[in-house]
């Protein structure tokens, strides 16, 4: 069983990441251009150079007992030995060297799992409750659309190169576990009569700049699942803003062009795939399989309390689910084996990553409970603690994440010591969030934290020290979603002790107020303010050095440990290379006694530099000369003079030396072209150079032309025309009109209208 | 850009091909072409770039059709044996292909005529069987910026790369001729004739990738198989600074024809 199918072409893609793998250690791809390869393939650089993190998909959080015994296998021989189960849902391997990348991924492959799209511009793992299908009182089970979305969006060749990562999530219910209103399209499920269907909110997210995902549709057929993704797919494709990646989610262009337009736009494109394609959803049976495992029977009180905290009876009468907190989102190969060893015995759909970073199993049957549990205590959980402390989430933040600033994880480890050790009733607060991230990036989720932490750097007489912000109050619901607010800062040293102090109030109180965002209002605000106050001065370090050193860190906190972002990385950090060599080249220039050779590189930075913005790869330095000359130079986004400068190129450098002044003025040209682009990566000439050229109107009747031959001359009409013109085509009936449409939308055109007339079709299409 | 309609036809599945549609199609059939050897590598390197809609093929081969070419050398029939290699590829071709001119060049690949044959064309194939002509190429090609595709064949094996101006070349990798007799050729050691279409077809892919400006070339790797066991593999190379004829300083300068093997007569000079 798999909980999704990866395409065909994964193997061959994987074979092509071999061979850059194999270059990029050869020194043959540089770093900027090898990180665009490998984080498409869910490969991360850690903060170690050289060694690796490998991110998994796992639609639904759905990982078979099979698939975790291969990961932690290969964990263990290749990677940093744990399998860590992430915010998302996923499985991640951390530690691998480069010459064992693809020993792991092909492993992954082997059963099934794929790392394609764990990071880049694409779509990320789809998120559903863990315990969806099985919760007592849920609408209906979420979790066969999102793997059949899953299979059908990583199918799809276009997903792979949106302008920015895309994230979707499911909700079984209103209490919305899956926050989707904190993520780029979101589902909740929702019946209408007896039909099933969803409700439909667009443009959430977190991050640096979160924003609450708005209502985009009251109610949709389960049907329509698909039809929508597309849609947004689409209209994200079209109009993100590919040039500035910090702006370029789908929530920005929501607040950019506002709601009425964004949801016109999106009809726009819905109008074009409403009712087509709905998905094909897999069988998922949550029923128990037979066993001949003999029952062990188990009594007394900790069994008693860890049922009372982890078990859950499923709406499947008999048949219980279980929730193992793991330490920190990991857990080693032996453990593992124990684990999928005993789920074996009850069949493969038994396990799903849980957002807090833990494992939930499913389809145990009741009599099986004794044996569960001493099976789990044979593991390092938390499972002897209240539910609270496993809840707790945090990223793994700067120990292998480049952005990170804090080690969230240390902290957590260092806050669950000290509240262990306390007297409080947690199972007061068993579903409490309290979650933190290692800088403003949010993988830890503190937006939609009751109490929440992000990593920051505090000074102290110009001496560093880990730090975080602090956040309170989040609600979440479908369309009652708030986030978290900031309310201070604090040390991070301080804040095992503020927890502590801060919940004992808490939970002392917590009978006299309706909700906790009440008590937060009438005195929980206050409390967090003071209690930071009261830690706010840090001791200087020649005094106690220990708060200038994060939890879990080896040494002090530096400047030069707090690396660079380490994202998808884009044309932007391409084009910004040449653009750096360039300003400095120029900038030398009058001190160069031999210019020669400086004209050349800079000419040839010139030329390069926005050629990735038309698609081009040049594959030799003679090919970036002849094709900014066509591109560039012919088309008049630079004056038709430079031609024969640029052609210099071609040849030995010292011809470029009489014509310096022109390769300055030309670089000049090319960095202000390159100002004036706009978001769709269009340059303000092009309108210039445009406007002596309205909009034309093509019509071509290719009845009576079968496929694919009326695709060819579709295609060729479209060829001769410029970009924004239209072309009608009349087409067939039948396969003409099923085909030729979708083919021309996947080069990238646009279908604006297909309508009947009499026995053929009329489509107009307006080119990319 | 004006197709006929059998041009469109013909070409339809190349047009669908959104790395090349109707202006990639244009730019094969104003491309131009030197193949360099009409035998074993050399005839399905033709056929191919012909059917590809390469607009002009230039064939470089002094040989005539031996009865032992036909085991590998497809362009040739046997009613063809006794007549030149290029008059007989040309004939295939124009039956293919009425879109594509030939020129025809009854002649050695030699120090001589190297810089002339190459004169006007967009991409250059070795298609010859022997290394005097496979480091006369590469050195023709280097001083004349000139990019090229290499190609060997012997026994089960195979070897390609693609040169680019700037980027490794023969040298750069082999240095210079094995000793005399060091390795032999295919007429001593036999070659295996379906490998010769494994390898000119990949050639042929390699040039019309480079004429289109599409994918990764073979530029700094050089791809190897062995058939016998099935096993492809890429090896990266790079530019050796002290190349003999790429490098800062060359040592060659000016063209040479090299030395032949003395026991290799019969078809010296001429193609795999
Ligand atoms: S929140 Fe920041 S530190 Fe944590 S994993 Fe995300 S980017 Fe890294
Ligand atoms: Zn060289």
């Amino acid at each position: 069983m798999r909980f999704y199918d990866n395409p065909p072409v994964l193997a061959e893609e994987q074979a092509l990441f071999v061979h850059d793998l194999v270059d990029y250690s050869l020194g043959n791809i540089d770093p900027t251009k090898f990180k665009a390869i490998r984080v498409a393939h869910g490969v991360y650089e850690q903060r170690q150079d050289h060694t690796y993190m490998i991110r998994i998909r796992c639609a639904a959080g759905g990982l078979t007992p099979e698939q975790l015994r291969k990961a932690a296998e290969l964990a263990e021989a290749y990677g940093g030995g744990e399998v860590h189960f992430t915010t998302r849902q996923e499985i991640q391997v951390h530690n691998v060297t480069i010459e064992n990348l693809m020993t792991v991924i092909e492993g992954l492959r082997s059963v099934g799992l794929s790392t394609r799209g764990g990071g880049g511009n694409t779509i990320r793992n789809i998120l559903t409750p863990s315990h969806s299908g099985i919760r007592p009182g849920d609408v209906f089970d979420v979790d066969p659309y999102a793997m059949a979305l899953t299979t059908r969006l990583i199918h799809e060749p276009d997903s792979w190169n949106l302008p920015r990562k895309f994230k979707i999530a499911f909700s079984t219910a209103p209490d919305d576990v899956s926050f989707t209103q904190a993520t780029c399209l979101g589902f909740v499920a929702k019946m209408n009569g007896d039909q099933k269907g969803f409700e439909v909110y667009c443009s959430g997210g977190m991050g640096a700049k979160p924003m609450v995902g708005h209502l985009l549709l009251a109610w949709i057929p389960d049907t329509e699942v698909y039809a929508v993704t597309r849609a947004i797919k689409t209209m994200f494709d079209k109009h993100g803003n590919r040039r500035n990646r910090n702006q370029n989610r789908i929530k920005f262009l929501w607040k950019k062009i506002g709601e009425e337009e964004f949801k016109q736009l999106f009809h726009d494109e819905y109008a074009l795939v409403q009712g087509k394609d709905p998905l094909v959803l897999p069988e998922l049976n949550n029923e128990a399989q037979a066993t001949d495992l003999p029952i062990e029977t188990v009594t007394g009180q900790d069994f008693e309390n860890w049922k009372n905290r982890y078990v859950m009876a499923q709406s499947q009468p008999g048949l219980s689910s279980i929730l193992i907190p793991l330490k920190l989102g990991d857990i080693y190969k032996h453990h593992a084996d124990i684990l999928c060893d005993f789920l074996d015995h009850f069949g493969p759909n038994t396990m799903r990553c849980e957002r807090a970073q833990n494992i939930r199993l499913r389809n145990i049957p009741d009599a099986y409970l004794g044996n569960a549990y001493r099976m789990i205590q044979q593991l390092d959980t938390l499972s002897e603690q209240p539910a609270f402390i496993g809840r707790m989430m945090n990223c793994t933040g700067a120990q292998t994440c480049k952005l990170g600033i804090c080690l969230p994880r240390g902290l957590s480890k260092a806050i669950q010591k000290r509240l262990i050790v306390s007297d409080l009733d947690f199972d007061a607060i068993a579903d409490f969030r309290l979650n933190m991230s290692g800088c403003p990036n949010t993988c830890g989720m503190h937006h939609i934290a009751q109490l929440g932490f992000f990593g920051k750097v505090g000074r102290k007489d110009g001496d560093l020290y880990p730090a975080y912000n602090v956040l309170a109050g989040a609600k979440v619901a479908a369309g009652q979603t708030e986030y978290a607010q900031r309310v201070t800062d604090i040390a991070a040293h301080a804040i095992p002790e503020f927890v502590y102090q801060f919940l004992r109030d808490y939970i002392a109180k917590k009978d006299q107020y309706a909700t906790y965002n009440a008590y937060l209002d009438s005195e929980g605000f206050d409390l967090i303010k003071a209690l930071c106050d009261q830690y706010r001065d840090v001791p200087a370090y020649a005094d106690d050095a220990s708060f200038y050193t994060d939890f879990g860190a080896k040494k002090r906190l530096s400047l030069e440990q707090l690396g660079t972002a380490e994202c998808s990385a884009g044309m932007f950090d391409m084009i910004d290379v040449d653009q750096k060599n360039m300003k400095q080249i120029i900038k030398a220039l009058p001190d160069t006694a031999e210019p020669a050779d400086a004209l050349k590189t800079l000419l040839f930075h010139t030329s390069r530099m926005l050629l990735v913005t038309r698609g081009l790869d040049p594959k030799t330095d003679t090919e970036v000369f002849k094709l900014f000359e066509k591109h560039f130079v012919q088309t008049e986004l630079v004056d038709k003079q430079y031609s024969a400068v640029v052609l210099l190129g071609l040849g030995s450098s010292d011809a470029l030396v009489p014509h310096a002044d022109a390769v300055v003025e030309l670089a000049n040209a090319v960095m202000a072209l390159y100002k004036g682009m706009d978001d769709s990566l269009k340059f303000k000439l092009d309108d210039a150079a445009g406007s002596g050229h309205t909009a034309q109107h093509v019509t071509q009747d290719f009845r009576g032309v079968a496929c694919p031959m009326n695709f060819v001359k579709t295609k060729l009409a479209l060829e001769a025309l410029k970009s924004g013109d239209s072309l009608d085509v009349l087409l067939d009936d039948g396969e003409p009109i099923e085909n030729v449409p979708n083919s021309v939308q996947q080069e990238g055109h646009t279908i604006v209208k297909k309508e009947k007339v009499e026995n053929h079709w009329q489509v107009t299409i307006r080119k990319a | 850009m004006t197709f006929s309609d059998a041009q469109v036809e013909r070409y339809s599945r190349h047009i669908i091909l959104s790395d090349v549609g109707g202006d990639g199609q244009q730019k094969l059939l104003s491309s131009r072409v030197l193949i360099i050897g009409a035998g074993g590598l050399g005839s399905p390197i033709a056929l191919y770039l012909a059917a590809a809609g390469v607009g002009h093929l230039g064939i470089v081969d002094a040989d005539r059709v031996d009865l032992s070419n036909l085991q590998r050398q497809i362009a040739h029939y046997t009613a063809d044996v006794g007549r030149l290699k290029t008059e007989s590829a040309q004939e295939k071709i124009n039956a293919m292909n009425p879109d594509v001119s030939v020129t025809l060049y009854h002649e050695r690949f030699e120090a001589h005529n190297a810089f002339a044959l190459m004169q006007g064309y967009d991409f250059v194939i070795d298609g010859t069987d022997s290394f005097e002509s496979k480091f006369l190429i590469n050195d023709a090609c280097v001083m004349a910026k000139q990019a090229f595709s290499h190609g060997g064949i012997l026994r089960f094996d195979g070897q390609t790369f693609t040169y680019a101006p700037g980027h490794a070349c023969y040298r750069c990798i082999f240095d210079d001729l094995p000793p005399k007799n060091a390795v032999p050729t295919c007429s001593q050691a036999g070659v295996l004739g379906s490998i010769a279409g494994m390898l000119g077809t990949i050639q042929a892919t390699e040039a019309i990738k480079y004429l289109l400006g599409v994918g990764t070339g073979l530029t700094d790797r050089i791809l190897s198989f062995n058939a016998k066991q099935m096993q492809f593999r890429t090896i990266s190379v790079s530019r050796n600074s002290a190349c003999k004829v790429c490098s800062q300083s060359p040592t060659i300068t000016k063209l040479v024809n090299y030395e032949a093997p003395v026991c290799d007569l019969k078809s010296r000079g001429g193609a795999a």
